[in-house]
């Protein structure tokens, strides 16, 4: 397996606070890998210089080969990178048609001076639509469509946040904490469904979790942050047995 | 009894007028999210460039060279407007496309600086170029300091009967608002206008989605205050005069009351807000004309009732007379539906159904639940 994302050397300040140090990692293709660490240990801050809201200070990001650092947020999603936030973000007031159907990059109704002409971009978007349907209805969500994503259940949000990529093309999906506030089951149930996007559509994953229970069960590799340093790193037996995971959660003597 | 005619005569051209500035508004708040609290800069501007564009085109194709605010321009302007009516309507036309392309040059220019900030920043700044752009043209000597230009030629001046050339201007501005609207209700139920949405809802979910969204912003706000513009050319042309003064930051307000009180994010309903606000202040001018000995002019009554149908829409109907509805590029014909329409239909059928056979039960004498 060849990596899709590599990370080298990244550092990332912010004024006195060193929140990423000499952060080097590779996410492989076609697997899941976690990214775990307390409280404050620059998780969120990594994903957010791999997807181009901060820029490091030093070091690089390789997608595919090629090198990303510096890129604006939509060019890196052009490039086939996803991500979900923390707490989830879908277009409230929009309906979950809307919300998935926003997601391929590069229709041709998106623009100023085509979107009046309806003849121009119509067959895109029905196509678009047809390809949202049948998602939907893979999930067997498909009778919500036309709900709006504010009266979503959260486990369907979820749902709806982590497939949204498939829809845009994405390789590499970012997700931070994706089983953050629902119950255990649905936690478990939405892994297996990241599990089963993985096997179905060739995708790679890249999650951060607090759960790491669950993460354990379906991860292949996993990175450990420390005080925006790379703690330790291995396959998730590996990880939970070292001393050094262990005293940077419990807390050493 | 008063007369309609003479009433709609004196309505509709400022109803065309707000109506255009209200659906300009709620294309950038209504949709795109950007709270622009500056309209009226980009309706002044409009307004000025008209005025300024049609009076040195008329003076100097005549000859006359007098500064264009200057007494014996607008005497000169009096006698010249109605000579030739084919300059009248190609200045109309020319000056109508300009106020287009500069309006929306400087909301365009406007968008550099506050497009990267939040949405607060970008409404103050906005405010404050709107305040600005007053008070600069009270001092800006070529287009007549604090007395604005007077003697703009209007462009059916060569009409002798007013009737007729008020329903000409009418019927153009009429013309002018449908087409507005046909055009923001297409790019508002297009993939566009379902980007527009997502930007007002989330900005960043929005960029991580790989939308451009400082460039749309960019372009909306070029296209909604390039038309804005063009209403406030319409303006200018419909009173002949123009003063700094007309353009103080309650203009926009009202604007922002109408977009508030019609619908957010529906075209039908800022034009709603507009005919509702518009009658209310024609109502209460008749009003201060046939009521002279009145305790309170109802002009100021005009402005209370203002804040208190906010109040009560915000209140009541948060959301406006008429609520916003889904993007429809019939992307959900997919789902076998044919939309809303096809569901009421059905469900009027289920419920006749329900009826008659609540009666059929009734007529073999079987009760029902």
């Amino acid at each position: 397996m060849d990596s899709i994302l590599e990370v080298k050397n990244v550092s990332k300040r912010f004024g006195g606070v060193e929140a990423l140090r000499d952060v080097s990692l590779e996410v492989k293709r076609g697997s899941i890998t976690g990214l775990i660490g307390p409280n404050g240990s620059g998780k969120s801050t990594l994903f957010n210089v791999i997807t181009g809201f901060y820029k490091p200070d030093s070091g690089s990001i390789f997608f595919e080969g090629k090198r990303i650092d510096g890129l604006n947020p939509n060019e890196i999603y052009d490039m086939g990178i996803a991500r979900t936030f923390q707490t989830p973000r879908l277009f409230g007031s929009l309906t979950t048609l809307e919300n998935m159907m926003l997601s391929p990059k590069g229709q041709r109704g998106e623009s100023l001076l085509r979107a009046p002409f309806r003849k121009m971009w119509i067959n895109e978007e029905l196509q678009i639509a047809n390809e949202v349907g049948a998602l939907l209805k893979e999930f067997d969500m498909d009778g919500l469509y036309k709900m709006a994503a504010s009266d979503l259940s959260g486990g369907h949000v979820k749902i709806v946040e982590t497939s949204k990529g498939i829809l845009g093309r994405a390789k590499l999906i970012l997700l931070d904490e994706p089983t953050a506030g629902v119950h255990y089951a649905v936690g478990r149930s939405l892994f297996e469904h990241i599990a089963y996007l993985r096997k179905t559509y060739n995708l790679t994953f890249f999650i951060i979790e607090h759960r790491i229970d669950l993460l354990f069960d379906y991860v292949d590799y996993v990175y450990v942050l420390h005080l925006g340093r790379l703690l330790s790193q291995g396959t998730p037996d590996e990880v939970a047995l070292d001393p050094k995971v262990i005293e940077a959660y419990i807390g050493g003597a | 009894m008063l007369d309609i005619l003479s009433f709609l005569s004196s309505w509709l051209p400022i109803f065309c007028i707000y109506a255009i500035l209200a659906l300009c508004l709620n294309m950038e708040v209504g949709y795109a999210g950007m709270a622009n609290f500056g309209l009226v800069a980009f309706y002044g501007i409009g307004a000025f460039v008209a005025g300024y564009t049609s009076m040195t085109v008329f003076l100097s194709f005549y000859g006359y060279d007098y500064p264009i605010y200057s007494l014996e321009a607008i005497i000169a302007m009096g006698k010249i407007a109605e000579k030739t009516p084919w300059l009248n309507v190609s200045v109309f036309i020319l000056s109508l496309a300009l106020a287009f392309l500069i309006s929306g040059l400087a909301g365009y220019l406007v968008s550099f600086p506050t497009l990267r900030v939040g949405p607060a920043f970008l409404g103050i700044t906005i405010l404050s170029f709107g305040e600005m752009f007053r008070v600069f043209m009270k001092h800006f000597q070529p287009t007549g300091g604090s007395y604005g230009l007077l003697g703009i030629p209007h462009p059916f001046a060569w009409v002798s009967d007013p009737l007729t050339k008020n329903t000409l201007f009418i019927v153009i501005s009429l013309a002018i608002l449908i087409s507005v609207f046909v055009y923001f209700e297409l790019l508002a139920n297009s993939p566009y206008g379902r980007v527009l949405k997502s930007i007002r809802e989330d900005e960043v979910a929005s960029l991580c989605l790989g939308k451009h969204v400082p460039r749309i912003k960019a372009e909306i706000l070029f296209v909604a205050s390039g038309i804005s513009g063009v209403a406030g050319a319409l303006y200018a042309f419909y009173l002949g005069s123009v003063t700094p003064d007309m353009f103080v930051t309650a203009v926009t307000f009202e604007v922002w009351s109408m977009v508030i009180l019609g619908g957010r994010g529906n075209n039908l309903g800022a034009i709603l807000g507009a005919s509702i606000f518009t009658l209310l202040s024609r109502a209460t001018s008749i009003l201060s004309f046939v009521f002279l000995d009145l305790l309170i002019d109802p002009n100021y009554i005009r402005w209370m009732i203002t804040g208190v149908l906010i109040v009560v829409t915000l209140m009541y109907k948060p959301k406006g007379i008429l609520e916003e509805g889904p993007v429809k590029t019939k992307a959900w014909k997919i789902f076998g539906e044919n939309g809303r329409g096809q569901a009421r239909v059905m469900a009027a059928i289920l419920k006749a159904g329900k009826y008659l056979k609540s009666a059929l039960y009734w007529l073999i004498g079987r009760e029902t639940k």
